[in-house]
């Protein structure tokens, strides 16, 4: 049971996907604009990483290791696809939200990256667990950046709209003071830094205890 | 060689099994993005129609811009059109319809499919992103570059020139389309 919370937690603090095994990072940067991007980003990713994570743990002993990189791409590529077609008879909206970043989810490291480090090792329930927990981490990795980037850049934080929300909500004070780099790709590569930075130094402090 | 056609096999039968669950899915959600494309289609013909009867549709197949073009009638003469226009956008290949009087002024518009960049050239679909281009076409030119809009206009594609310059080129080859049929269908 302690091996299985271990399994399911590593992914959010001590091997998060984006501050600490640094993987993913164009679409991080890219679609951090604004936070119902980062939402749905999150959203497709774990989808994706989860089956993808089941799928290739179920034919981990089927696939052989020379072919197992085009085996794994055929599996993800074949999911994002699904996704995307089902997000866009479905869910339009949340589709067009999230744009070109979608069938991007294809080339995401973490989910090829997780696929052989992985659940390409692993029984189905602990690449589940692996999937959920590195999904959340990479879930709050991305949000975290994009409520800054927001909050400073635009002065603003965008949820999806429902019932007579409109789906954006203005900080005073940030709104009338934007800082406009923080909106376009140099705040993103800042934000990053300092996160990363503080994570590294966050880690080598617990070291040293 | 026997090592070969195995790893061959193996990877066939795994495309094959993802072809199939995507010609599934596909077979489940094409008709119902079909559909909604036909509603938004429509919404977006009635949002930009200015009040005035919807007539035929003429395809365009020699222009850069421009795909196709509907007859706006009042009172069963030609008081407008509306134009199809198809225009190279910073993610791909962006749609939009736009609405113009007889001499070329542009009355509304309304991007249709798009793959602009979320937080950026998106931006496009939102609301009052067209009201720049109202009213210009004749007389006021077609704002094509960031220094002919006012500084707030200016402001708001900040981060998104491409799609800008790419919606003023497609709506300023609508205009000039438009001055050349000049209501003589």
């Amino acid at each position: 049971m302690k091996a299985n919370i271990k399994e399911l937690t590593k992914g959010i603090f001590k091997e998060n996907p984006v501050f600490v095994i640094v993987l993913g990072l164009c679409p991080v940067l890219g679609v951090s604009t604004q936070v119902s991007n980062a939402i749905g980003m999150s959203a497709g990713v774990m989808f994706v990483l989860l089956f993808s994570n089941i799928i290739i743990s179920a034919l981990r002993k089927v696939i052989p290791g020379s072919i197992h990189i085009p085996a794994y791409i055929v599996v993800i590529a074949s999911l994002v696809t699904i996704t995307e077609m089902v997000m866009h008879a479905f869910v339009p909206s949340v589709y067009s939200a999230l744009g070109v970043y979608l069938p991007l989810i294809v080339v995401n490291c973490i989910i090829l990256g997780r696929a052989e480090a992985f659940a390409s090792k692993n029984s189905v329930f602990d690449s589940i667990l692996d999937a959920i927990g590195m999904s959340i981490g990479f879930a709050l990795g991305l949000t975290l950046i994009a409520l800054i980037r927001e909050l400073f850049g635009s002065g603003t934080i965008t949820l999806f709209p429902m019932g007579n929300f409109g789906g954006g909500i203005n900080i005073p004070w940030f709104y009338d003071n934007p800082i406009r780099v923080m909106a376009l790709a140099p705040g993103a590569l800042l934000i990053m830094g300092y996160l990363k930075a503080f994570f590294d130094w966050n880690t080598s402090r617990k070291k040293d205890k | 060689m026997t090592k070969n056609l195995k790893y061959g096999l193996i990877l066939l039968s795994i495309c094959a099994v993802c072809a199939f669950a995507l010609a599934l899915t596909n077979s489940i959600t094409a008709p119902v993005i079909r559909m909604q494309d036909e509603v938004n289609q429509k919404k977006a013909l009635e949002a930009v129609s200015n009040g005035w009867t919807i007539g035929t549709r003429s395809e365009v197949t020699d222009q850069a811009y421009v795909t196709y073009t509907i007859d706006l009638l009042d009172n069963s003469s030609v008081a407008g059109y509306v134009v199809g226009l198809s225009t190279p956008g910073y993610g791909g290949q962006m749609t939009l319809v736009a609405s113009y009087t007889n001499s070329g002024e542009m009355l509304f518009a309304q991007l249709l499919t798009h793959n602009e960049t979320p937080g950026l050239g998106k931006k496009a679909e939102q609301e009052g992103y067209m009201d720049k281009f109202k009213g210009s076409g004749t007389e006021k030119a077609v704002p094509t570059s960031k220094s002919m809009l006012s500084d707030a206009d200016a402001q708001a594609v900040s981060g998104s020139s491409v799609t800008f310059t790419a919606i003023a080129k497609a709506i300023a080859a609508g205009s000039e389309y438009v001055k050349n049929l000049g209501g003589a269908r």
